[in-house]
């Protein structure tokens, strides 16, 4: 029982992790057919920020958190203003190869400025602490990353459903000129989902950093690769299925893992990633997205 | 000149391919008869990474599908002549547990490289069978996920590939001329393709789907033939590579590598043969020239400090001013011949009949 409760919660924070990413790039895709590669350097910064931070010898993990967060949402901001506008309206390709340059920039900036190497960065390391809870033991680490990130897609829920600039993302997603026709700016709507990104993603560099209590230039590169397959399984463009592809690639992920011998358990992505093509062969639109006809306006 | 211009048909194609491949014949040359032997290592990097950018351009350039996994070919292309060439006294030391007796034989190169283009072509097909029914995102992630499976499967089988250390002691026969050689037919061949009906039929749905399908294109179809194409192709690329180098690791076709030869293939311009020579010299040679940099040269007497990373730079900034300046690449959509009929139509005094 306990086992089975540490492995449950095991790859119920893996597939929170995996969630908050690809609700990120979700909300950029819907908006404007952007897939952000990129947004792997929001997670980079947001843990530079932090170790910028302990280097001025500031230190208390809440602060520390708190403006890695803020650099996270500023970068994400940043990278809209400088590299993805001049692309907005060009092909599903030139974004995604936009999104390769700024990547490229901003790790090789880290790896030029700052060190080639993993810095150590122990900073969070008191979330990897176990806690016992009605008798059970868990680790404390796991279990914000569950309750935070509930939290932030309710939050996220919430701002898009009540308030204004939310419904105008929701309904820019549909159709943008109508949007702009309400009278809202289009920067404004952009900028927003890029600040949402932003902040979730600086959210999940908390926890990685905490997790794996380091720091390198392409440090988001595979958990970004990871909530892209997250985005593709629920759907792509679908917020609901990025959470819902998250949480499945996590409990899949940690599933394998159990199932698979120790001495195959290099060959943990290989099966992974094949349970996924096969997914896709099988429903190219994702689990919740629909088949959308070619030359259908409506999603 | 412009009697072999003005011809019609396949034979355009040819001439336009051997145009292509002129200048890089014209560089060769002159690094064969005057540069030094680092040079010459220098030049051969550079056609390996010609043919494995046309690898790339005849699926990506004409179906518009991003491809993240043509390095595999280059791997596989690579390992199986290694496996297939090296002296079982050298894999005795190397893979001593290889299945199917594959640690005791050897093999000469040229049954070796038909050998490995046939398993590639096997592989390839039955991958392109799965890709090519899948458009759009979800076939650029399925792209992704061949990267990872077969990366994963060359780390993981030591018995065979040796797994995370290098693979050495292939035999080394390559020189620059017959790679130069192998880059003329490669590049012909894929301006063969493109030209071809089934380059333009593909070229054509990677416009408009609904439109070249509803014009009876079997897309899938045409996607596949791309696909196994550019899989021979960079196979090529790789056997090319191993038979110079003589070592190989698959950590070196991984995640940076694709990205390089993706960004020297949108640079020159997806969508032409040209751009592949174009993209492949620029980003290739500027990547020598600011890696001297990067080890700290001395320079008008000030030694300059180790910058490791300024290359990555240069070349993130280059994809990102590249995709906002010019979108469609260097060579947009014209060839190199195209231009030159151009320029020929232009220049005065040749069209008389012109008021």
């Amino acid at each position: 029982m306990d086992y089975a409760l540490q492995q449950f919660l095991n790859a119920a924070s893996f597939g929170a992790e995996y969630a908050l990413i690809a609700l990120g790039l979700a909300i950029v895709f819907s908006l404007m057919g952007l897939v952000n590669f990129a947004h792997g350097e929001i997670i980079a910064i947001a843990s530079y920020a932090a170790f910028f931070l302990i280097l001025v010898g500031i230190d208390n993990p809440a602060v520390v958190a708190l403006v890695a967060i803020a650099a996270s949402v500023l970068g994400a901001i940043l990278f809209e203003r400088v590299a993805f506008r001049p692309v907005r309206h060009a092909p599903v390709a030139t974004g995604l190869l936009t999104a390769f340059g700024v990547s490229i920039v901003v790790q090789n900036a880290f790896l030029l400025f700052v060190s080639p190497r993993p810095r150590p960065l122990p900073v969070f390391g008191g979330l990897n602490r176990t806690v016992e809870l009605g008798g059970l033991k868990v680790q404390l680490l796991q279990l914000l990353e569950i309750g935070v990130t509930l939290a932030a897609i309710s939050a996220l829920l919430v701002f898009l459903r009540r308030s204004t600039l939310g419904l105008a993302m929701r309904a820019a997603a549909r159709d943008f000129n109508t949007v702009r026709l309400m009278g809202l700016r289009a920067n404004r709507v952009i900028a927003t989902a890029f600040a949402i990104s932003g902040l979730l993603a600086g959210i999940a560099a908390v926890f990685i950093v905490a997790r794996r209590g380091s720091i390198e230039p392409d440090m988001g590169f595979m958990p970004v690769l990871k909530a892209f397959v997250a985005c593709v399984i629920g759907g792509f463009g679908s917020l609901g299925g990025a959470v819902l592809g998250g949480f499945v690639l996590g409990f899949v992920e940690v599933g394998i893992l159990l199932v698979l011998p120790q001495s195959m358990g290099g060959l943990k992505d290989a099966v992974v990633f094949s349970l996924i093509a096969l997914l896709l062969v099988a429903r190219p639109q994702g689990i919740l997205g629909s088949r959308v006809e070619l030359g259908d306006k409506e999603r | 000149m412009t009697r072999l211009l003005a011809l019609d048909g396949w034979r355009r194609s040819v001439i336009g391919g051997l145009i292509a491949a002129l200048p890089v014949v014209g560089v060769c040359v002159l690094v064969l008869l005057f540069a030094p032997a680092y040079v010459e290592r220098l030049a051969y990097a550079g056609l390996v990474a010609i043919v494995v950018v046309a690898g790339l351009q005849v699926f990506t350039g004409n179906a518009l599908i991003v491809n993240f996994g043509h390095t595999v070919w280059v791997a596989l292309g690579a390992y199986f002549v290694a496996i297939l060439t090296t002296p079982p006294a050298m894999k005795a030391l190397i893979i001593p547990d290889a299945p199917w007796g594959l640690a005791t034989l050897q093999l000469h190169p040229l049954p070796a490289v038909v050998i490995a283009l046939f398993a590639v072509l096997a592989l390839a097909t039955l991958t392109g069978l799965v890709i090519s029914r899948v458009s759009g995102i979800g076939a650029d992630i399925l792209t992704l996920c061949l990267q990872i499976i077969v990366h994963s499967v060359l780390i993981h089988w030591t018995d065979l590939f040796k797994g995370n250390t290098a693979f050495f002691g292939v035999p080394q026969f390559m020189t620059l001329p017959w790679a130069l050689l192998i880059v003329t037919v490669v590049l012909v061949l894929a301006r063969l393709f493109r030209d071809s009906p089934w380059g333009v039929q593909l070229r054509a749905s990677s416009e408009n789907l609904l439109a070249a399908r509803s014009m009876g294109v079997n897309v899938a179809r045409r996607r596949l033939a791309a696909w196994v194409l550019g899989a021979l192709i960079s196979a090529t690329a790789g056997m090319m590579y191993v038979f110079f180098i003589g070592t190989i690791s698959a950590k070196s076709f991984y995640f940076s590598y694709v990205f390089l030869t993706i960004a020297m293939l949108i640079l020159g311009g997806m969508r032409t043969v040209s751009g592949v020579v174009v993209g492949t010299a620029i980003i290739q040679i500027g990547i020598e020239l600011i890696r001297m940099l990067e080890n700290g040269p001395v320079m008008l007497g000030l030694q300059l400090p180790q910058m490791f990373g300024l290359s990555g730079l240069v070349l993130g900034v280059v994809i990102v001013l590249c995709m906002v300046l010019r979108p469609s690449g260097v060579m947009g959509t014209r060839e190199f011949d195209d231009l030159l009929r151009m320029w020929l139509a232009r220049r005065p005094g040749r069209n008389g009949d012109r008021p």
